[in-house]
């Protein structure tokens, strides 16, 4: 069963077409990414895919359940981590955590035992007991994606994880997100070429709402005629504009 | 209902920890409390009554309520501002949960709010040897439940259809009109003519009605039972209008 699967997959925002007819499978275990500018429909695909989006027309389907009829199921079996870091910020790390626990109905001891793992997984020990909002931007974005795995998805979402961090930090996040690679599926959404090129183990190149190019880096290398993730982005992007 | 019970219990977190929370839900009424006393002690004792502690005790009591829905709006327009409801939205959480989640600690904060009111209020009255009534008292607070909700319920309207810089303002205007019409600094009965009949167009002067009402022992229909009966019809439409709207923005946002 692929771990994400969408036909034909199209937002519409009145004039302004979102996604445009996407066509895209995702294999269970894959760190795949989403690439592109701003406003290339990368989070407007996320969204949609995580049920907080109607489809105009087409169809999505998360580990073989329907984004639009089986809302339930898929909120069940996935994790997001918005671009925003969207965490509590007069609670502690641990209760922000303990709070999401709670959401999944998790019982007492199953919210002590989740949260304790996440802390020890992400390296938080020493900002367990400190309110969310003292955080650096880097611990921000760890909690927030140690939130998005409270729920043991089996479809993690990370919508442009390092955003506006600085470079110890992306790389340091960059660390832990090799981390779950192969413990579940990952989609990420960025626009960092480098980021892309580190982590994935395919990309999607989205240009316009569309897919102009998807496969591995060498693959994608290969369809562009050049070398490195960044000539091959421009390659591609130029010849969409000419088309 | 497990998710309810931790979306109020982050609420109640986040609201405590809000330096803002203590200055204006508690220490405001409090020193408004005192400085009205203060005015009371300052002119003829039969020039005014409003200010005797009976009638102000009440009247406070609505007034702090009014910054329970100051803050009602904040919480719900916060949220919405970041990505943060957008997280529980991709949960199991339903609007259900995420409503009732909004209201119960407000309303929890509104009871913390009147026990701190009145039990100063009383306070007061020992000092000034014009001693409130503990069962009178009890039946004000029991009283003034329905108004809480109500005033929560605008909280949540405001939170939901407006952003997080325009719900406060839109709140301190209704701060200011619900002090005016609702008679807290002045004998709305005593002004008579259009000021009284707007003020009878308006909850707010019922909730203060039927709150002195309970306070002076006279649960007649006029002065009690009518006006408690308009507050509780407004608590309702206002809670359930609060809710539908909530949900509905819900779905606009998932549209």
């Amino acid at each position: 069963m692929l771990a994400v699967k969408t036909t034909k997959l199209t937002k519409k925002y009145k004039d302004l077409t979102a996604v445009d007819c996407l066509d895209l499978e995702v294999e269970q275990g894959e760190l795949f990414s989403l690439l592109g500018v701003n406003g290339a429909g990368k989070t407007t695909t996320v969204r949609m895919l995580c049920c907080l989006a109607k489809a105009t027309s087409g169809e999505a389907y998360v580990m073989g359940n329907n984004c639009d009829e089986d809302k339930k199921e898929v909120k069940s079996i996935v994790g997001i981590s918005p671009q925003d870091t969207a965490v509590a910020p007069r609670l502690t790390v641990r209760e922000n955590l303990m709070f999401m626990c709670r959401v999944y109905d998790f019982d007492k001891q199953k919210c002590i035992q989740r949260t304790d793992e996440l802390i020890q997984t992400f390296g938080m020990q020493k900002v367990a007991d400190s309110l969310a909002k003292t955080l650096s931007g880097g611990w921000k974005r760890k909690l927030s994606i140690a939130m998005a795995l409270i729920g043991e998805p089996q479809v993690l979402f990370l919508d442009e994880p390092t955003l506006g961090l600085d470079v110890l930090a992306r790389r340091e996040l960059w660390r832990e997100i090799e981390s779950l690679k192969g413990k579940m599926t990952i989609i990420l959404t960025t626009h960092y070429m480098e980021e892309a090129e580190q982590l994935s183990d395919r990309i999607a190149i989205m240009i316009g709402g569309r897919i102009a190019a998807i496969g591995t880096l060498s693959e994608i290398e290969e369809q562009a005629g050049t070398k490195g993730l960044e000539n091959a982005f421009v390659a591609i992007a130029e010849r969409d504009v000419e088309q | 209902m497990n998710r309810v019970f931790a979306f109020t219990r982050r609420n109640i977190k986040e609201l405590l920890r809000d330096p803002l929370g203590y200055i204006f839900c508690l220490g405001f009424p409090l020193v408004m409390l005192i400085i009205m006393t203060l005015v009371d002690r300052s002119i003829p004792k039969e020039a005014v009554t409003i200010f005797h502690i009976e009638n102000l005790a009440p009247g406070i009591a609505v007034f702090g309520q009014m910054f329970v829905m100051l803050f009602s709006a904040l919480n719900v327009s916060t949220d919405r501002s970041g990505t943060f409801l957008m997280r529980l939205y991709a949960t199991p959480m339903t609007a259900a949960d995420l409503t009732a989640g909004y209201i119960i600690p407000m309303l929890i904060i509104a009871l913390i709010q009147e026990a701190i009111t009145f039990t100063a209020a009383f306070i007061i009255s020992v000092i000034i040897g014009n001693t409130l009534n503990l069962g009178a008292m009890f039946i004000c607070m029991l009283t003034l439940i329905p108004s809480a909700l109500m005033f929560i319920g605008i909280g949540l309207i405001f939170g939901v259809l407006f952003s997080e810089k325009s719900a406060p303002g839109l709140c301190s205007v209704i701060i200011s009109l619900g002090s005016f019409f609702g008679g807290i600094w002045f004998d709305a009965e005593n002004t008579g003519g259009v000021m009284l009949k707007i003020s009878k167009c308006t909850p707010f002067y019922y909730c203060t009605k039927s709150a002195r009402g309970a306070m002076a022992l006279d649960l007649s229909w006029k002065e009690y039972f009518l006006p408690f009966i308009i507050v509780i019809a407004c608590a309702v439409v206002v809670i359930s209008l609060g809710c539908f709207s909530f949900s509905k923005k819900m779905r606009a946002d998932l549209g």
